[in-house]
């Protein structure tokens, strides 16, 4: 583990002063591969921390956003994963669960482009300053939150055996008084 | 087709959504002033799965049958790196059977997914004979996918922890003379698109991505080999049995149309060597570990899948349900290079400009 670290120490360094304490770690797979975690305390650090690996010559690979419902919590997180010589850098950004925003990143990576419009289409998180900001996959002319008062089929085909539909109408009634 | 005057000397004309290149559809609005494309712009959607929010609500076994039908030609390479998140998070060791049978089956896949694109290349020129001569050789390894695993697409080779399949010593022969078949019959194959001046006179120098816009736009897998950018996965990143086993990474700087079916072509010539190492070197022992534990943790995991880098993301919550699980395949990180390579290109050639990204549109979209 040290051999890895020891291997990127410079930025690992500059990418932990824009992390919150404490938050930092590394791991490996079972071929030896790095993958190295951070944590940024507030969406603003973000232009910093993907300034830093674009000047080392990064590559973003993917972002990931996620609603921490499943973990009992109202926030949202983005990852955006970097790679480097073959090492993973995994910055992970917690959003404000009222008002999502995220600076865009689009102008240091321009692949961010539909990674970033992906996220406010489908996760409702606002990315600022976008130089592109239409829909990706969805038809401008579709309301904001349309894909959310669909019914999937496997709830609708069950409802007659499964309260899933039953609960989802009482919540929706619940909504509208 | 309707061309829609926008004022001055340009037209918007829209091309799609259904044949552009593939049985695929996606949605192209190109600017064009006479018979040339001076900018494009996309549109996508159509199938759109709903496939990530699919996986949050099925198990963690369930997911590796959803994950291989991500896509169609590379189903093998979302499986496997799905197979690879997860054994990351569990803190899982797969045997080294396993590592040389999930490469066996992810090099045969390769070789089928780079012949089926050659195979379209031929058709989008006009060149039917190379393109059913392409299809009939395909079909050899169409027929070794279906002899070893059972099926001529979606392998199910992949499982947590190891493969399915074990793959008995007779079938090793049998999948090493099917290779000796292929091989004089890929290099006549080879020379036709090195030599033949129809195939060279549409796809030479056309579609231009230069090395620096390649570099820009993250682009991965043959694309970014085709213009010169040493990007493989199995190099970077050594997994499974790629780091035991001899191969070369093929790089071509023709940036071109040209460049990039070199490099497939190419590529399948290192693919037969790796499937020989795997049938030869196969160790015995085990071919799965078992799962364990599940805590709440987070992990990723790359892979080289035919169109390029694949990348999973999962994130567990202690149950056997994916609190989330993202990936991100090839073609989503190549389709925004189009607006490169087809600027300043003729109209007519945009359907192989397209198709030489080795376009997957259900797959971008899940």
């Amino acid at each position: 583990m040290q051999d890895v670290i020891r291997n990127n120490a410079h930025i690992i360094k500059n990418l932990t002063l824009c992390s919150e304490t404490g938050t930092v770690h590394h791991t490996t797979d079972s071929f030896g591969n790095a993958f190295h975690w951070f944590r940024l305390g507030t969406p603003r650090h973000l232009t910093r921390a993907a300034g830093l690996l674009r000047e080392a010559g990064a590559r973003l690979c993917m972002t990931t956003a996620y609603n921490r419902r499943h973990l009992s919590e109202p926030m949202q997180e983005i990852c955006y994963h970097f790679e480097l010589a073959g090492v993973v850098y995994n910055l992970t950004v917690t959003l404000n669960g009222e008002w999502p925003v995220v600076p865009s990143i689009t102008h240091l990576f321009a692949n961010a482009d539909w990674h970033e419009r992906e996220m406010m289409e489908l996760y409702g998180v606002n990315v600022t300053d976008h130089p592109n900001p239409r829909r990706l996959f969805l038809d401008e002319e579709f309301d904001e939150g349309i894909l959310n008062q669909a019914v999937p089929l496997s709830i609708m085909m069950n409802g007659a055996c499964t309260t899933d539909l039953w609960e989802r109408v009482l919540k929706n009634r619940e909504k509208l008084s | 087709m309707t061309a829609m005057n926008t004022g001055g000397s340009t037209f918007s004309m829209p091309l799609g959504p259904v044949h552009v290149a593939l049985e695929e559809p996606v949605y192209f609005h190109l600017t064009v002033e006479g018979e040339t494309i001076r900018k494009v712009d996309l549109t996508s959607g159509h199938v759109h799965r709903g496939m990530e929010a699919m996986a949050s609500q099925r198990n963690l076994t369930k997911n590796t049958t959803l994950t291989e039908r991500v896509c169609s030609l590379c189903s093998n390479s979302h499986s496997f790196t799905y197979c690879m998140a997860v054994e990351n998070v569990l803190g899982l060791d797969i045997p080294q059977r396993a590592r040389y049978l999930r490469v066996l089956a992810e090099e045969i896949k390769r070789v089928a997914s780079h012949l089926f694109n050659t195979a379209i290349q031929a058709h989008l020129i006009g060149f039917k004979s190379l393109f059913m001569h392409i299809m009939e050789v395909r079909e050899i390894m169409q027929d070794v996918k279906e002899t070893v695993y059972g099926n001529r697409m979606n392998l199910a080779q992949n499982c947590i922890g190891g493969v399915k399949c074990d793959v008995t010593p007779e079938l090793l022969v049998y999948i090493l003379s099917a290779i000796d078949k292929m091989k004089p019959m890929l290099e006549e194959i080879r020379d036709i698109y090195a030599t033949n001046s129809m195939v060279l006179g549409r796809t030479k120098g056309l579609g231009l991505l230069p090395q620096e816009d390649a570099l820009r736009l993250g682009v991965v897998g043959p694309v970014a080999r085709g213009s010169g950018l040493k990007m493989d996965v199995r190099k970077a990143s050594p997994y499974a049995a790629y780091p035991e086993l001899e191969f070369d990474v093929i790089l071509h700087s023709g940036c071109c149309i040209h460049s990039r079916t070199t490099v497939r072509l190419d590529e399948i010539f290192e693919s037969f060597r790796l499937i020989i190492q795997c049938c030869k070197r196969l160790p015995g022992g085990p071919t799965i570990a078992s799962m364990r534990q599940i805590r709440s943790a987070e992990a990723c995991a790359r892979t080289e899948a035919p169109r390029g880098e694949v990348f999973y993301y999962i994130r567990t919550n202690g149950t056997d349900i994916p609190a989330r699980l993202k990936w991100r395949v090839p073609s989503y990180m190549n389709w925004e290079a189009l607006g490169v390579m087809m600027k300043d290109c003729k109209v007519a050639d945009a359907a192989l400009i397209t198709n030489s990204i080795d376009p997957c549109v259900s797959c971008t979209e899940r």
